[in-house]
């Protein structure tokens, strides 16, 4: 039981350094990872795996490296031992289960930025465990893994990094999980949050500036490559996060916010080619502007123009379906829809392109508002579409934009010409004073507050960009440059000074 | 007319009664022939209706090539003076060279009046004509040659000169202007530019090259001739740079043009435009393009415009109901002669276009100080056809709500329809809720559009780009290039 004491004492040595200043402490917890990796690799831990009393010694929030360490080597051994990957006792209430779930529920943020490796295979682990209990289990239960799994990996994610600036593969993880247990609000913690960055390695290698347990301004200071928090991303991963996103925000019908993040995807920078998933990604864009804004938007000013061009001739029924909807004309919408049906379903926008013309409607009705303040609902149905059919259609139509608030305006019935009632516009700021004024105000309190963090990490990414290689690299040549001159002990008439460089370079 | 009001401009009176009774007839003709495109050929224009003007005094006022283009314009649009104003035509292009000119209007004469002793050919003349033109060609061209050959400035450029005005004389305005550009190198006083230049717009004002009017207007004002020859000048030179804004369809520079055409123009320019022209054109292209402040300042109160305005009272009246806000009157007066300007040479064209800004511009007026009107007094001012025709002249489907409506969808009127109680009434803008409305949306953009920029270079950093499918995997694209540091501990 020596190993035991020892580990003890060596978490105690980390207790009693939590005042220390930061670079001792932070010593002293690499030195304590370092311990654990080394046990790790002698298999000197395996004498835990089956020790079930061990993980209750340890508060997680306090010994977070120790729990990690043997949770996790208990998790290899449970699976080695059954010959699965994902057994009871790691699924939704096993016993490591609940092991795992309590510790992502209260880790110590500062400590496990050391262990990064390890603590994105645990909760890789959890995620995909709620997932592969979802699949067993659909017929047997209703209860949502899924959900279960994306809540742990939420909070576990915005405990390590309250910012959520930075992208890794957890993101996608989560947004996945989310999608699949229909849990849309589950993801938004983290889909509100603006990433900014991506995990790089930081710096020049030699120079370490702070250490990775200070209070860091930034995330993007611990989230590095180094610290594996993050597996390897490729760019469709992140294009993914961000399609997944747009429709998380879909499904809760917040059109702006799910433009934007479409927007981001068909915009990315791209080399030669362009990904499928932006393609995709422009479709939706398509549809959801339509949704928004009630006409065909054009991508983000610094989308590169020829990928604009594969946009249009790859999402053609979709730009003809946009071009219908700013016509205005119902019937010839719905016939666009009608044609090209089985591009919807097979791109699976068969529920977007539903509401479109839904939104249709509403939009002529309000422009209608626009310039008119009162009408008879026969001349409402005549304006909205020629044929006759819709009449009947229009008043309930109506009158359930007016209850949902979509419509600012009230119904009259009318005595003279009781067959139409009289649809009558609110005029245009008529809109309970107070509350209104408070719902901006608080709506422009957030939009600062997102500036601001939107100003610090462009700072952020000011610094890294002034430290990255390529930038010290043009630096340097510009020195090599300017300096030549005075580097060369043989430098004559200051006339000749160009001749001298050359000269320079040669010998 | 219940909304003739007793006004001050008492002589008007009679005029108005005429007009009013003109109106029924004029009215229905008009809109329906508003949608023909009256560019594609000026043929197409059918004025039924009788012009106030006499057809002799009228063409007195002209001299040169351009009264045979008046009066074969008046001959080809108004079937009333079809006849008359032919046969004047074709004795006008009889006594000039220009062969072609003779036979267009006798062949058009011969459509209308095929018993007429004019509209059968005079061979022998044509004939003679004809040969007298080519033989004048050939001695012209030659005494050029012998010119040239002395080298001597002056005979050249004369010699050009006489060429071009022969050319002009018969009609063929493309050698014509070929002869008169020729003239420039051998210019030698300000004098002989200027008269060249003269020569060249006359030339594209007959062509219709209005681009060329306009860079030949502004090389005339550029010319350094003598401060008495340029003030001689300047009267012909802003009519002419006034009427070629005007057929480019800038109204606003062109009425600016017309109020600033000094007054001893007279009769010097009657080769292309008489006073009463610059008064109408002037007059209606203001009225078309000012607001009313604009109007009474630089229109009713110029003192070199008011004595152009004295030849046409009408328009000066015109512009004063328009100004008093009596825009029934304005409309009646302007409709009284829409048969006049659509026989117009110039005007015929612009006509449509410049009624209907007028007619549009003076429902904006007349919305300005109301909060609301209501519809019924609104028809009886732009629209008493309609009041008196139609059952219900409010209903969505009158033609005169649906012009409202197309006003509103445009953007020209700042008000909604209101049609239960048969109201048009104004907006009224909250400026508070309009800048937080704006404050907010544009605070979102900025976000949006620094996030995607941010994301745009962290992406390139990380050397993540969208590449090609086999390119894929560490070390390649941007990271590749530059080695990133080596720790993976």
């Amino acid at each position: 039981m020596t190993l035991l004491s020892d580990i003890i004492s060596a978490s105690a040595h980390l207790h009693s350094s939590n005042h220390l200043p930061s670079d001792e402490y932070d010593r002293r917890i690499r030195e304590l990872v370092e311990y654990f990796r080394r046990l790790q690799t002698t298999k000197a831990l395996e004498s835990f795996a089956n020790d079930e009393s061990f993980l209750d010694r340890f508060d997680p929030a306090i010994d977070s490296i120790p729990f990690l360490f043997v949770l996790r080597v208990q998790i290899q051994k449970v699976q080695e031992q059954n010959a699965d990957l994902f057994p009871a006792d790691i699924r939704p209430s096993g016993k490591l289960w609940t092991r795992a779930a309590h510790f992502l529920a209260s880790f110590d943020g500062v400590q496990v930025r050391y262990a990064g490796r390890e603590w994105r295979l645990l909760v890789e682990l959890v995620g995909q465990a709620s997932q592969a209990a979802s699949t067993a289990s659909r017929l047997v239960s209703n209860i949502s893994w899924p959900l279960l799994g994306a809540t742990l990996v939420k909070d576990a994610m915005l405990r390590l990094d309250p910012s959520g600036a930075v992208f890794t593969s957890s993101h996608l993880l989560l947004v996945r999980l989310c999608l699949q247990a229909k849990a849309y609000s589950c993801a938004l913690p983290v889909l509100n949050k603006q990433i900014c960055h991506f995990p790089i390695s930081l710096g020049r290698p030699s120079s370490e500036p702070s250490v990775l347990c200070a209070d860091h301004g930034s995330s993007v200071s611990f989230m590095t490559e180094a610290s594996e928090v993050s597996s390897k991303i490729s760019y469709r991963d992140y294009l993914q996060y961000f399609l997944y996103g747009g429709m998380v925000y879909m499904a809760l019908k917040e059109w702006r916010k799910a433009l934007h993040f479409l927007g981001i995807v068909i915009s990315m920078p791209t080399t030669s080619s362009v990904s499928l998933i932006m393609v995709e990604a422009y479709k939706k864009w398509v549809l959801v502007g339509l949704l928004e804004k009630g006409k065909l938007c054009p991508p983000p000013s610094i989308t590169t123009p020829h990928v604009v061009k594969v946009y249009q001739s790859l999402a053609r029924p979709y730009i003809i379906l946009a071009h219908t909807f700013e016509r205005g004309d119902l019937k010839k919408l719905n016939a666009e829809i009608d044609a090209a049906m089985g591009v919807w379903s097979a791109d699976k926008n068969l529920g977007l392109v539903a509401q479109v013309v839904a939104v249709f409607f509403s939009q002529t009705v309000i422009k209608l508002g626009k310039t008119f303040a009162a009408l008879t609902m026969a001349d409402l149905s005549k304006q909205v579409s020629p044929s006759p059919v819709c009449a009947e259609v229009t008043g309930p139509a109506v009158s359930s934009l007016i209850m949902s608030r979509a419509l600012n305006a009230t119904l009259v019935q009318t005595k003279d010409h009781a067959e139409s009632s009289m649809l009558r516009f609110s005029s245009i700021h008529s809109l309970p004073r107070l509350s209104h004024e408070l719902d901006l105000q608080s709506q422009l309190k957030q939009e600062m507050k997102l500036m601001e963090t939107l100003v610090i990490n462009l700072g952020e990414t000011n610094n890294n960009l002034g430290l990255s290689d390529e930038y010290v690299d043009s630096l340097h040549k510009g020195q090599v440059w300017s300096g030549s001159s005075e580097v060369n002990p043989t430098g004559g008439e200051t006339g000749l000074e160009m001749d001298e460089d050359l000269m320079g370079d040669m010998s | 007319m219940d909304t003739t009001l007793p006004d001050a401009s008492g002589p008007s009176r009679a005029d108005m009664d005429t007009a009013a009774l003109g109106d029924t007839a004029a009215i229905t003709t008009p809109r329906a022939r508003v949608p023909v495109k009256v560019e594609d050929d000026a043929d197409m224009v059918n004025v039924a209706e009788p012009p106030k003007f006499d057809l002799d005094t009228y063409i007195a006022n002209y001299t040169g090539r351009t009264r045979y283009d008046r009066l074969y314009l008046i001959g080809t649009c108004s079937p009333l003076l079809s006849t008359d104003a032919l046969k004047a035509a074709i004795t006008e292009a009889k006594t000039s060279k220009d062969v072609s000119r003779y036979e267009r209007a006798v062949r058009a004469l011969a459509d209308v009046a095929p018993n007429d002793p004019d509209a059968s050919l005079d061979a022998a003349w044509v004939q003679e004509t004809s040969r007298y033109v080519q033989t004048q060609t050939e001695r012209l061209e030659h005494e050029l040659r012998g010119y040239k050959n002395n080298l001597i400035k002056e005979s050249i450029r004369m010699g050009h000169e006489d060429l071009g005005n022969h050319h002009y004389e018969t009609g063929d305005m493309a050698a014509a202007s070929k002869a008169y550009s020729r003239m420039r190198d051998y210019c030698t006083t300000p004098n002989h530019i200027t008269s060249m230049l003269f020569k060249m717009v006359n030339v594209a004002t007959e062509r219709g090259d209005w681009m060329s009017v306009q860079s030949n207007v502004h090389r005339l004002r550029n010319s350094q001739s003598k401060p008495e020859d340029a003030a001689k000048n300047l009267s012909k030179i802003s009519a002419a740079s006034a009427l070629s804004q005007m057929h480019q369809g800038s109204y606003l520079e062109a009425a600016n043009s017309f109020l600033s055409v000094p007054l001893d123009l007279g009769d010097t320019y009657n080769e292309v435009i008489s006073p009463n022209d610059v008064a109408v054109y002037g007059g209606l292209c203001a009225l078309a393009s000012m607001n009313r402040d604009e109007l009474q300042k630089n229109v009713l109160d110029s003192q070199t415009f008011r004595n152009f305005l004295e030849l046409e009272p009408h328009i000066r009246r015109a512009i004063a109901f328009f100004c008093n806000f009596k825009f029934r009157q304005c409309l009646d007066i302007l409709e009284a002669y829409r048969p006049d300007y659509l026989l117009d040479i110039h005007l015929q064209r612009h006509i449509p276009q410049l009624y209907k800004r007028i007619r549009t511009k003076s429902i904006e007026q007349y919305m300005i100080p109301f909060s609301r009107v209501t519809l019924d007094s609104m028809a009886k001012i732009f629209a008493p056809t309609v009041v008196g025709g139609e059952a219900r002249p409010t209903d969505i489907s009158s033609p005169f709500v649906q012009e409202l409506v197309g006003l509103i969808q445009d953007g020209v009127l700042n008000a909604r329809i209101d049609l239960e109680k048969g109201l048009l009434v104004s907006n009224q803008i909250d400026l508070r809720a309009e800048v937080q409305r704006t404050t907010l949306e544009s605070l979102r953009e900025f976000n949006e559009e620094a996030h995607l920029r941010i994301l745009h270079s962290a992406v390139l950093q990380a050397g993540l780009e969208v590449k090609p499918e086999n390119g894929e995997g560490p070390g390649l694209g941007k990271g590749g290039r530059f080695p990133r540091a080596p720790g993976k501990d």
